[in-house]
């Protein structure tokens, strides 16, 4: 069955991403919400652009510093991100093993590799890959807060292993690193308007007037 | 863009260009409400009740949620524990604090002043709740520490799974879109 559809910019309206109320162009404030409404989220691509860099440029020492650091009669062990997975692969339990390196490196590479592939589709107007795009969005938006899962391990693990000389557990500088990485890649992808993908004409919102005449082809 | 029906909250729509779903009806709210009192009933032991008992060759520690989030911080790791304990507990508990305030006016029928920004509030801390990341991470964390002593799990571990399951439920049943419809209110 098809169904025909006009887009927000084609009917000169908005919609206010908060309560969903559509709202004519001179409308700055949702009267239903009050939240600001525009047309498209204002800076989108700079701003996502800025945020997946700055996490890529956070997870190199996310990566090559330790996680936490266990201290115990037998000496210090500082472990990385990957030390971890391993330690579970050594020791039998292989799915919590693949569970850690699901969160904590897949899920990040696999987030920034789609916020590029992303910003590219709207960099080139690439709209027949739009709806694919947008399903990776989607996908993107789920996992992103599963990547927060080491972090919270080593927060308990510190929390709960404090046995003075015996055995205590530091946090370790990674984890401040890795945790700033993974909320700018989610604030990334809250920034991103995936309708930008679709679009085939620039806003006649007021206020982007004078982009206006330039044609992005 | 695509014009809905009048009566839009009786049966469910689709976005005809992406297929998602553009809205379905949630549950009467009278439901949500006993949904969001039990979560936050089931929230007030899990501040004092040990998550688990471990012992290493013969030193004792207990701890609960907050006790370990508070070692963190006197770690000096600050932004750390921060982000936990609003991502991992408190922004659950907020939110269903949030729905009640929206929630039990508009179910006795009348719509209260703040409506509009505790509906704001809620949209956006939806995104930042984490309950159940922080549900598996204490699992993990448990497998963990059994390598390294004797382990009990205690009740509030037990707590935090149902504290867990009745926040889905609630969010899960609660369209935070009806709040703005009358005929979606009184049924
Ligand atoms: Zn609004």
């Amino acid at each position: 069955m098809k169904m025909r559809w006009i887009t927000d910019i084609e009917a000169d309206r908005q919609l206010c991403l908060h309560c969903r109320k559509l709202h004519p162009l001179t409308v700055r404030v949702c009267d239903r919400c009050g939240e600001p409404v525009h047309q498209r989220i204002p800076h989108s691509i700079p701003v996502t652009w800025s945020l997946t860099v700055a996490a890529i440029i956070f997870l190199v020492p996310a990566n090559l510093l330790p996680m936490m650091i266990v201290k115990s009669i037998a000496g210090e062990d500082a472990g990385t991100i990957m030390d971890g997975v391993i330690y579970f692969l050594e020791h039998g339990e292989a799915g919590i093993g693949i569970v850690i390196f699901t969160a904590s490196i897949f899920v990040p590479f696999f987030k920034l590799t789609v916020l590029f592939y992303l910003l590219l589709i709207v960099h080139f107007g690439w709209r027949r890959r739009a709806l694919f795009g947008l399903k990776l969005y989607r996908i993107i938006h789920f996992i992103g807060k599963w990547s927060m899962l080491d972090i919270f391990v080593v927060a308990l693990m510190v929390g709960i292993v404090q046995f003075k000389n015996l055995a205590t557990i530091v946090t370790g500088p990674a984890a401040i690193a890795f945790m700033l990485a993974v909320l700018m890649t989610m604030f990334a992808t809250e920034h991103f308007d995936p309708r930008l993908m679709f679009d085939k004409e620039i806003s006649k919102k007021p206020e982007t007037k004078q982009h206006e005449g330039i044609d992005h082809g | 863009m695509v014009a809905l029906p009048l009566h839009p909250t009786s049966s469910q729509y689709r976005c005809p260009r992406c297929h998602a779903l553009l809205y379905r009806r949630g549950q009467p709210f009278r439901y949500i409400i006993v949904m969001a009192v039990t979560t936050l009933a089931l929230f007030v032991p899990l501040t004092f009740l040990p998550i688990l008992d471990l012992d290493i060759m013969g030193l004792k520690a207990q701890s609960t949620l907050f006790e370990a989030l508070w070692m963190v911080y006197k770690d000096g790791y600050y932004l750390i524990a921060f982000v936990s304990m609003m991502t991992g507990l408190l922004i659950p508990v907020i939110m269903m604090v949030l729905l009640l305030l929206m929630l039990v006016p508009l179910h006795f029928g009348y719509r209260p002043r703040g409506v509009a920004l505790w509906f704001r509030l809620y949209e956006k801390m939806r995104e930042w709740g984490m309950a159940e990341v922080y549900l598996i991470a204490v699992i993990v964390a448990i497998i963990k520490l059994l390598g390294m002593g004797t382990l009990h799990i205690g009740p509030g571990f037990v707590l935090f799974i149902f504290f867990f399951l009745t926040f889905y439920i609630t969010t899960v049943w609660f369209n935070p879109e009806d709040i703005w419809y009358e005929d979606a209110m009184d049924y």
